[in-house]
């Protein structure tokens, strides 16, 4: 049973994370949580210290947990260029810094680093608006590149086709055609067949353009996450030239390293060490954007486009009473997982909100909570207590 | 030309209105940006938050552009408070037709305008709800209330149920944070809407700027009907007021304690976590509806315990427009 705390400034109230109940814990660690979350109050995913706060609370609750494993997400630069238009030089400096608090870290905690970029963004060209089919075309907040096409008229595949002649769609893909591309991962669709959730094509858009959708955000962005077919991975510990070699990467060096994997999103070669490797971030026409299905990936060392994907209509299962109500589309948690079954002590500490506590299996994780990038606090989750002495 | 669908009544020979979506068109008053929407998405009607209406329904919520407020804590400043014509470019344009079979499509039992201030853009939602009542899809929306006479009947025509932002309650609150002179139209019109329709009431609080104001608004509401339910939102000040200190929720919930007694249905939320989302039977004080909020527009139905609105523990009424509907309930019925 996993204790939510949330911490809404000055107020703080405790649920079992599952089922979002209110929860009594009187275990120390519930308190040493509540206290390192109100030490911390988030300054919001644009304000210029929120990568601060990542590196501040971190720090603190190792203070207080000393754990082995600590995963971090720097992100106020990605939602802060995908909103906000800056000159070169601006996000240039704003991508440095990203990086320097994260080399900040390492140097105070002294940990043996893993650092993760998403990959570089690139201006919006042009808006794909696809909000007319006949069918339901379905994007999300956060994607760019991919769209889901669910019960498309013949009207609808020439439209599209003729957007693809007109190079703003890469391709259109059909739902045996996206599964295929992974079937070698085994991939968890069947949920998502059975339950008719999943588009009957995804439809990806050509670099620099974005779907105006069914989904999309009422902020236009404008910037949005290159191509990254490949990403920028530095770390002392070895080389790994795949997305999905991280996870062994880290597991196999904890025995004899405190290890820090650090995610800074939004950020690409140019900003990393010179002595970094380039990673493969998907196979084929498909890497990941930033989100859900990257992390996942990461941690599992699987590719996990299906787990969270955009283009699926989602909302079908939002009834009333889901299980884990703070945890965004999550409504499980995800097996094999970095952290999972990691006998050491791990945390996370991130301004990715609403799952990084799912996302590594870490003991305990300190996330902003934001929602549209409105600042509601901060999320503490507690896995496991029995790992923590006082 | 005077425009007469807000209390602003910009005269329109002289340019465009105060929200920036009419303009003179031969003398009458035109949307410059007709069927326009800047968003049509599902979403719980507890997130809008409609509390007291078909709890557990799917909406499609929609929205335009402009407002004829100025609320220095707006949240939805980047496109309410920007000039509409240079936001255009993320509209979606649907007809009424298009708008009402998206909501079919979409499995919506009702459609909820609530981005911005309904009165800039009222001919359209006129059009969208002839082909709503059609369907048999009723509509709401969240309103600032300073709207004319008539336009406040055009609301009342379209909308069945209406959440209306009472802000404060004085002229100087409205004058300083608002920028509108005088509160009395929004009284008026609340009282006409509750005659229509049903309605809620939603009040921000900031603390230490209105928060002595809240027992007047309860007042006000029970003079109506207490049973009208009302939402004391812990204010997220965005926008010019971006660094307010957030309202501490422990000491703003003691100011609300003499108004419980006044209105049963209080509700204390815009939190994560809030412990006053639950509606109470007003006999015994049994739960009657339990639901879950994730601040703001994350509120969701947990679980409806008063089948035919009625209380499960004493049979007392609970006051309620319509009952439960199933979230997947017109997906079903439709076999889709």
């Amino acid at each position: 049973m996993s204790l939510a705390i949330i911490d809404a400034r000055q107020w703080q109230n405790r649920f079992d994370l599952e089922s979002g109940q209110k929860k009594e814990e009187s275990h120390p660690a519930a308190a040493m949580l509540s206290k390192v979350l109100s030490w911390n109050p988030y300054p919001g995913d644009m304000d210029e210290k929120a990568n601060e706060w990542v590196t501040r609370t971190a720090l603190d609750l190792m203070d207080q947990y000393e754990p082995n494993l600590v995963c971090l997400s720097y992100v106020q630069q990605f939602f802060s260029h995908r909103h906000l238009a800056h000159s070169q030089a601006d996000w240039e400096k704003m991508c440095e810094t990203a990086m320097a608090e994260a080399e900040k870290f390492i140097k105070i905690s002294g940990y043996t680093p893993v650092i993760v970029g998403t990959g570089g963004m690139i201006p919006l060209k042009e808006e794909i608006d696809v909000s007319g089919l006949d069918g339901l075309a379905v994007s999300s907040n956060w994607s760019a590149r991919y769209c889901g096409v669910h019960w498309p008229s013949s009207g609808d595949m020439e439209l599209l086709s003729a957007l693809k002649a007109r190079e703003k769609i890469e391709r259109i893909v059909s739902k045996k055609e996206w599964i295929d591309l992974f079937r070698s991962e085994e991939p968890k669709v069947k949920i998502h067949q059975d339950e008719v959730l999943m588009p009957d094509f995804l439809v990806v858009a050509a670099e620099g353009h974005s779907f105006k959708t069914l989904g999309t955000t009422l902020r236009k962005p404008v910037n949005i996450p290159a191509n990254n077919f490949k990403i920028p991975v530095y770390t002392p510990l070895g080389s790994v030239d795949d997305i999905r070699g991280i996870k062994h990467l880290v597991r196999s060096n904890l025995d004899h390293h405190k290890i820090a994997l650090i995610l800074v999103e939004g950020v690409g070669k140019a900003f990393f060490p010179s002595d970094h490797a380039m990673c493969e971030n998907g196979p084929g026409w498909f890497c990941h954007e930033p989100g859900d299905a990257f992390y996942l990936t990461l941690s599992t060392g699987k590719h996990e486009p299906f787990a969270y994907p955009a283009g699926y209509r989602s909302f079908d299962l939002d009834a009333e009473a889901v299980k884990f109500p703070f945890s965004g589309y999550m409504l499980s948690v995800p097996e094999n997982t970095l952290a999972l079954d990691y006998p050491g002590k791990s945390i996370a500490v991130g301004n990715r909100s609403m799952f990084m506590h799912m996302m590594f299996g870490v003991d305990i994780s300190i996330e902003c909570f934001a929602r549209n990038l409105f600042n509601q606090g901060c999320l503490g989750a507690l896995h496991r207590m029995d790992k923590y002495e006082k | 030309m005077k425009c007469h669908f807000c209390e602003h009544r910009c005269d329109l020979t002289k340019g465009k209105s105060f929200c920036g979506m009419y303009a003179d068109e031969g003398g009458r008053a035109v949307e410059r940006y007709p069927d326009r929407w800047c968003t049509y998405s599902p979403s719980r009607i507890e997130s809008v938050p409609f509390y007291h209406a078909w709890p557990g329904s799917r909406s499609m919520i929609i929205g335009t552009a402009g407002c004829n407020f100025r609320c220095r804590y707006c949240s939805n400043s980047f496109i309410a408070c920007r000039n509409p014509a240079e936001v255009q470019d993320v509209m979606f344009e649907f007809s009424g037709e298009k708008l009402t079979a998206m909501a079919k499509k979409l499995g919506c039992h009702n459609i909820i305008f609530n981005v911005n201030e309904p009165a800039v853009s009222l001919p359209s939602l006129m059009r969208v709800s002839e082909h709503a009542k059609k369907e048999g899809i009723p509509m709401g929306c969240l309103t600032n209330g300073y709207t004319t006479e008539e336009s406040t009947l055009m609301l009342a025509e379209i909308f069945s149920f209406v959440h209306v932002g009472l802000k404060g309650f004085s002229n100087a609150f409205y004058k300083e944070y608002v920028g509108v002179n005088s509160i009395d139209p929004i009284l008026r019109n609340i009282y006409t809407l509750s005659q229509h329709c049903h309605i809620e009431i939603a009040s921000p609080v900031i603390e230490n700027v209105n928060d002595h104001e809240l027992p007047d608004i309860a007042e006000f509401i029970c003079d109506i009907n207490p049973d009208i339910p009302w939402h004391v939102f812990r204010l997220l000040p965005e926008h010019q007021m971006k660094e307010m200190k957030y309202p501490d929720i422990e000491r703003m919930n003691q100011v609300l304690e003499s108004s419980r007694k006044l209105l049963p249905y209080i509700y204390f939320h815009n939190f994560v976590g809030s412990d006053w989302v639950n509606t109470l039977c007003p006999q015994c004080g049994a739960v009657a509806v339990k639901r879950f909020s994730l601040g703001c527009s994350g509120d969701r139905l947990d679980e409806f315990l008063a089948p035919g609105n009625i209380c499960p523990a004493c049979g007392a009424g609970i006051a309620m427009l319509g009952t439960k509907v199933s979230w997947n309930e017109k997906r079903e019925k439709e076999g889709v």
